[in-house]
């Protein structure tokens, strides 16, 4: 199970826990959508995320993409060794850029 | 992503080139097709001589089998992998994978044994070895949690060290989301144990591994996978072992592991 908490503000951040599969991919990508909305930047906090598999992280790419397409950048922040692996297999940096990583 | 008018999806085949019996058989794909086995079994041979991998991208008499077509020796045999990829192809600035790469992975994978592809008695063979931990079944997108906190729990019980605990979760995960996806929507999840390994066998009754979810446009969060479940998978155990037709696909992953925290 996925649960998100979003902090307001200029540059929102969304704070994620739990596990980002096929059957949560939808919450995430909906949860993401309504945060960005009239926002230039989001950030997405990934310290509570315990497993996240291919469908998670491709759909990840694919929001970072489509938002930068429409002028918005998502930056992600506190990858856990897990998902940072699972990242590295997927060339997630290569497809979304390293400036998209933030500390 | 642009694609020929027809609306066939890309396939994968894969056929056999035994050297003692001088045969070629087909493992994966319609067994019925008619394959130019004398000239095929010609190419095995030159692989096998070479004791190198070749792919030919489709100007040899191996064309009819795909238009990428890699012959991989194995000791006295030799696996031929193709793909037909039906006028599919990756435009420029789709982040998905492409399908030589697809292929290349596929091919190198069966070239280091990390991949084998099983015939119906080898399949029947495999799936005696070891002892029965858990199964489940897996029918909806809620199930592969509970497919993964299944297998966590399972091996934590048998003293499997955290690693490969999570390895497998993972591999796990990404087989059955395939399933759910591609292989007709439900199957199931066993996990054994054998004298030195893990062993998941994830099975289907679905149509057989096509590789439409590869080059299809993207439709919702599974088309976002981006092909890379497989690689996932064999990027992390030690030996993948698929069996897939008409009558389903049967996915046998393996990882040794250590006791202990």
């Amino acid at each position: 199970m996925l649960h998100t908490k979003v902090e307001p503000g200029e540059v929102p951040v969304i704070n994620l826990s739990g596990e980002i599969d096929l059957d949560s991919a939808e919450t995430f990508r909906w949860v993401v959508g309504e945060t960005v909305k009239g926002a230039r930047e989001a950030i997405i906090d990934f310290a509570g995320v315990t497993f996240i598999d291919s469908s998670g992280t491709g759909l990840l790419v694919r929001l970072c993409l489509d938002l930068r397409a429409q002028g918005a950048e998502l930056r992600l922040r506190n990858v856990p060794p897990p998902v940072a692996d699972v990242f590295a297999t997927m060339k997630v940096k290569e497809l979304i850029g390293e400036q998209a990583f933030v500390d | 992503m642009t694609r020929a008018a027809d609306t066939s999806p890309a396939t994968l085949r894969v056929l056999r080139y035994d050297a003692r019996r001088r045969a070629v058989t087909i493992v994966v794909g319609d067994r019925t097709i008619a394959v130019p086995r004398r000239a095929l079994a010609r190419l095995a041979r030159d692989a096998m001589q070479r004791d190198s991998f070749i792919c030919h991208a489709a100007r040899s008499a191996a064309d009819v089998l795909g238009d990428e077509v890699c012959f991989v020796p194995q000791g006295g045999r030799c696996e031929i992998v193709a793909i037909q990829t039906n006028g599919w192809r990756r435009h420029h600035g789709d982040h998905r994978r492409g399908l030589v790469e697809i292929l290349s992975d596929i091919a190198a994978a069966v070239a280091r044994s990390s991949l084998r592809f099983l015939d119906d008695d080898e399949l029947a063979a495999e799936l005696e070895r070891g002892d029965e931990i858990l199964a489940c079944s897996v029918d909806d997108s809620a199930s592969l949690a509970r497919a993964r906190s299944a297998v966590a729990m399972g091996l934590e019980r048998h003293g499997v060290d955290p690693d490969s605990r999570h390895t497998m979760q993972l591999c796990v995960s990404e087989a059955t989301t395939n399933m759910l996806m591609h292989g007709g929507g439900s199957g199931t999840m066993q996990l054994r144990l054998l004298d030195d390994r893990l062993r998941a066998v994830v099975a289907d009754r679905g149509p057989g591994l096509d590789f439409l979810n590869w080059v299809g446009p993207p439709h919702g969060p599974a088309q976002a996978s981006m092909g890379y479940g497989y690689k996932i998978i064999l990027d992390n155990l030690e030996q993948v072992l698929l069996h897939t037709g008409s009558e389903g696909t049967t996915l046998v992953l393996d990882r040794t592991f250590t006791t202990g925290d």
